[in-house]
């Protein structure tokens, strides 16, 4: 072939593969938030090629550490790091509930639901293109996990939830540092509501507080309020950085979340929807 | 079907670097683009088309496993194996020094695209890590130049 009619049929590809890839962009506007079919199969394929290499990581790990590391001390030592890992979780969701219960009963009954209630997961990547946004986890629709469940990291702090795709054996979790997400969210001391909202750059902003209000303080835990239909009340989520007032009708609440991304390893599903758990 | 392998292989042990980067930490995926050095190397090794084909494949990847609009990385890896095609065809890139600079230059072509597309899509700043993924074509550049010349003395000793 000439060498015109080379670098013509090169440029020709390149072209089409562009005009291909700028359709894919502008048809996904329309859409919002929502993923489309293409991407959830691109990521229903490769996602189980992560979980393969984690796991084999991990299975690499475990036998060193069962068969050539102090075989009983290691599952002494498992046993007692997962029952701390459901102790914190039912710590946390039961400090709030229980002012609300009554009877011995009803602790005990709510006890027994939450524990069942929680799944344990691991973190097994994070967003290529923007780390705060997402993360991946090892649990997916055949261990029940459903969009909008509740994620918490190993203290019980809120990570985030499950948005799609929700393949198999993986699911995507969309952290509260994403700029897209909302939660609802109220002060500790003054019960002061708000919207909590990521930057994409690992802070929160407690959103739509009104410059005149004199009710939020620096330092403040901020809590989940349960109000937004998606989140569980009385979760941890962060601390006041910062407050300052400008020229808008709102202040700028700075909001640094409990959760630290460079150690989120295991996490905690929370199965049930705020509504049902208590 | 042995360079069906081949890129198979690659895109294998980019998304196995990737996963240990991520496991490492998170961060250090934003100083090396595994993807795209994968894009790079074949580009390099064949030719434009293969090196565009396999750019808008591995960017789909990268895009699926992100949280935002899809074709985005797709769009800008596919300029990426491109150009990397088109310019090894007319320039030796393969002396250690040559590929250093051609990497590193190719990586903030891309990096410049992607932020461009992603600033005017989103329409805000991209997370810069505290400036860490302005380091990304450097500590790519420094990885793939070094892979490059192994790969080429492997090749060389078993022709």
């Amino acid at each position: 072939m000439p060498l015109f009619l080379k670098e013509r049929k090169s440029l020709l590809v390149l072209t089409a593969l562009i005009f291909f890839q700028l359709i894919l962009i502008s048809i996904q506007v329309p859409l919002g938030y929502e993923e489309s079919y293409f991407k959830k199969t691109v990521f229903s394929i490769f996602s189980p090629v992560q979980h393969g290499i984690i796991s084999f990581f991990r299975s690499v790990g475990s036998v060193w550490r069962n068969y050539f590391y102090l075989q009983n001390v290691q599952s002494q030592n498992q046993k007692m790091k997962e029952e701390m890992f459901f102790l914190r979780q039912e710590n946390n969701l039961l400090r709030n509930a229980l002012e609300n219960l009554k009877s011995e009963k009803d602790i005990e009954e709510s006890l027994l639901r939450i524990h069942k209630n929680i799944l344990a997961a691991q973190v097994i990547g994070f967003d290529v293109s923007n780390f705060y946004k997402s993360a991946i986890i090892n649990k997916g629709s055949l261990d029940g996990i459903k969009k909008n469940m509740v994620i918490l990291d190993k203290n019980g702090n809120l990570v985030g939830r499950i948005i799609d795709p929700v393949t198999l054996k993986e699911s995507r979790v969309q952290l509260i540092t994403d700029n897209e997400s909302g939660v609802g969210v109220f002060s500790e001391k003054k019960k002061v509501m708000g919207i909590l909202s990521g930057d994409g750059k690992g802070h929160c902003f407690l959103k739509y507080i009104h410059v005149t209000t004199e009710d939020i303080s620096e330092g403040e835990e901020i809590i989940t309020s349960g109000k937004d239909g998606f989140f569980h009340s009385g979760i941890k989520v962060g601390k006041i950085v910062t407050i300052t007032k400008s020229t808008s009708l709102f202040k700028q609440v700075e909001v640094e979340p409990y959760f630290d991304i460079r150690h989120l390893d295991q996490v905690a599903v929370i199965m049930r929807d705020p509504k049902e758990i208590f | 079907m042995k360079d069906f392998i081949k890129v198979t292989l690659g895109i294998i042990i980019a998304f196995f670097l990737y996963t240990i980067l991520n496991k490492i930490s998170p961060s250090l995926i934003q100083l090396f683009n595994v993807f795209s050095l994968v894009v790079i190397y074949f580009a390099i090794e064949k030719n434009e088309i293969f090196g565009a084909c396999l750019g808008a494949f591995c960017g789909l990847i990268q895009d699926s496993f992100s949280l935002g609009v899809f074709g985005v990385a797709g769009l800008a890896k596919t300029v990426t194996g491109f150009t990397a095609g088109y310019i090894s065809k007319k320039v030796d890139v393969f002396p250690l020094l040559r590929s250093f600079v051609f990497i590193f230059v190719l990586i903030s072509l891309e990096f410049i695209l992607w932020a461009i597309l992603y600033s005017f899509i989103f329409s805000g700043s991209i997370n810069t890590g505290r400036g860490l993924v302005f380091f990304q074509p450097l500590g790519t550049a420094l990885v793939g130049s070094l892979l490059i010349f192994l790969l080429r003395k492997i090749k060389g000793n078993n022709p």
